[in-house]
């Protein structure tokens, strides 16, 4: 007997699945673009994206008005989603808050050191690299999550990345019990290396296959607090990176300008300038090392038609772009998982 | 390019079902429209609308070919060339 064959409608008459897939559906129309927002940051990372290429030497246009412009012809041409990054978008408050005049659905990616005011009301994503010890060692800023916590306590806009690597694998717990004990959110983030790093954070088969169990143990243990799936843990710890697994969309590795990402997706610089050769989520990237939440959030959800072949696949994908949804989108809730065990499917092509 | 007016039509069917458009029929919904940029068709709606393709023709679309799938006539001819393939 051969594997049943469902169809997709067989998949989505199933009241669970067809119920979320029309949840997330209703958010197909978001469309990205991401700005570094400032050349400056008050901290030094080790294997910071930004601080790695030529981008750092970009100058900065520090004009709101431009910012307004800029911002207005991405509406124009589509984008209903920015997410503010580089280098420390915090620093440029006023320049955040051109942006959300324009194009009010979007993320910023801040260490969290310096509060993001309240009307700016995207999602925060604020950055964390370990317990207080290892972020004095590799961020060289002391007492971080103390003061992340202090600056964020409450705020319905704040979800804490935990960027996994070798060195921190094990500090996961102590910051989500913690950030449970403050009502906090937290999703995860593998250290993904940048082009040419050395060091290291970069992972190893047996970082990896930790990493699985410390996320599994505390997405368990912690449902209310990590925003993250069965889906996610499995796929963000393979082996090979999103690009081997996917086929990463972002024009920087797709030469397509006919449809998705390789036709809308821009990244600029502090100048407001774009180079399609580099346009990723986050530039500088070794692609073949790129396990990044945020390149996940686009590559994954993207590749829709091969989770579709059953059940227990498309569940899967569904509590991917579920997860990818409420850590981007603010207002969005996260359902709860609909897949225990699952597999990452092969493509075609 | 496919001369089919029963799979021009019936494509242009399934589009106007997902994609919820108005004003518009099977019949007078022009095949030669471009999906992306007349019709303003997505990458998303565009993979929902290839898995509902799936379930009418029992055809696998490639991701790797959503790129070239521009108009309804277009899909129409892939669709015919995969059923004279027999795949």
């Amino acid at each position: 007997m051969g594997e049943k064959r469902y169809t997709f409608g067989d998949i989505i008459g199933d009241p669970v699945i067809g119920e979320r897939f029309q949840k997330v559906r209703d958010y197909f129309f978001l469309r990205e673009s991401t700005y570094d927002m400032t050349s400056r940051c008050n901290i030094r990372c080790e294997g910071c994206y930004y601080f790695t290429g030529e981008k750092q030497n970009t100058p900065d246009n520090t004009n709101p008005e431009d910012w307004h412009r800029l911002l207005t012809g991405e509406k124009e041409r589509g984008i209903t989603f920015v997410v503010l990054a580089g280098a420390e978008p915090s620093l440029v408050p006023e320049l955040c808050a051109a942006c959300y005049q324009v194009i009010p659905l979007g993320a910023i990616a801040t260490n969290g050191l310096k509060p993001i005011p309240a009307d700016i009301d995207y999602r925060i994503h604020i950055s964390v690299w370990g317990n207080d010890a290892t972020s004095l060692a590799v961020r060289k800023a002391p007492d971080m999550l103390a003061r992340q916590i202090d600056n964020y306590q409450g705020d319905p806009r704040a979800v804490f990345v935990y960027t996994f690597s070798p060195v921190n694998i094990d500090e996961a717990r102590e910051v989500t019990e913690l950030l449970a004990k403050n009502g906090l959110q937290i999703t995860f983030n593998m250290f993904s290396a940048p082009v040419g790093y050395t060091g290291p954070l970069r992972h190893t088969s047996e970082t990896l296959s930790r990493t699985r169990r410390v996320m599994t143990e505390l997405l368990a243990e912690f449902p209310e607090t990590v925003l993250f799936s069965p889906y996610n843990i499995l796929v963000h710890t393979e082996e090979k990176g999103l690009h081997a697994l996917f086929s990463c969309s972002y024009p920087r590795m797709n030469p397509s300008t006919a449809i998705g990402l390789g036709r809308s997706f821009r990244q600029y610089r502090t100048n407001l300038a774009w180079d399609r050769d580099a346009a990723c989520c986050v530039p500088d990237t070794d692609c073949e090392d790129c396990r990044h939440y945020a390149a996940g959030s686009a590559v994954v959800t993207a590749r829709m038609y091969r989770h579709a072949d059953n059940p227990r696949s498309f569940a899967a994908w569904l509590d991917y772009v579920d997860t990818y949804l409420a850590v981007w989108v603010r207002g969005y809730e996260k359902g709860k998982n609909l897949c225990a065990d699952p597999v990452i499917p092969v493509s075609d092509s | 390019m496919s001369n089919n007016s029963t799979t021009v039509t019936r494509i242009a069917e399934i589009i106007i079902n997902e994609l919820k458009l108005e004003d518009v029929t099977p019949e007078t919904f022009d095949p030669d429209l471009d999906l992306v940029d007349e019709v303003g068709i997505d990458s998303m709606d565009l993979a929902t609308i290839a898995l509902r393709l799936r379930d009418e023709y029992g055809i696998r679309i490639d991701e790797d070919d959503y790129p070239k799938l521009t108009t309804v006539r277009i899909i129409a001819s892939y669709i015919d060339d995969k059923l004279q393939a027999g795949e």
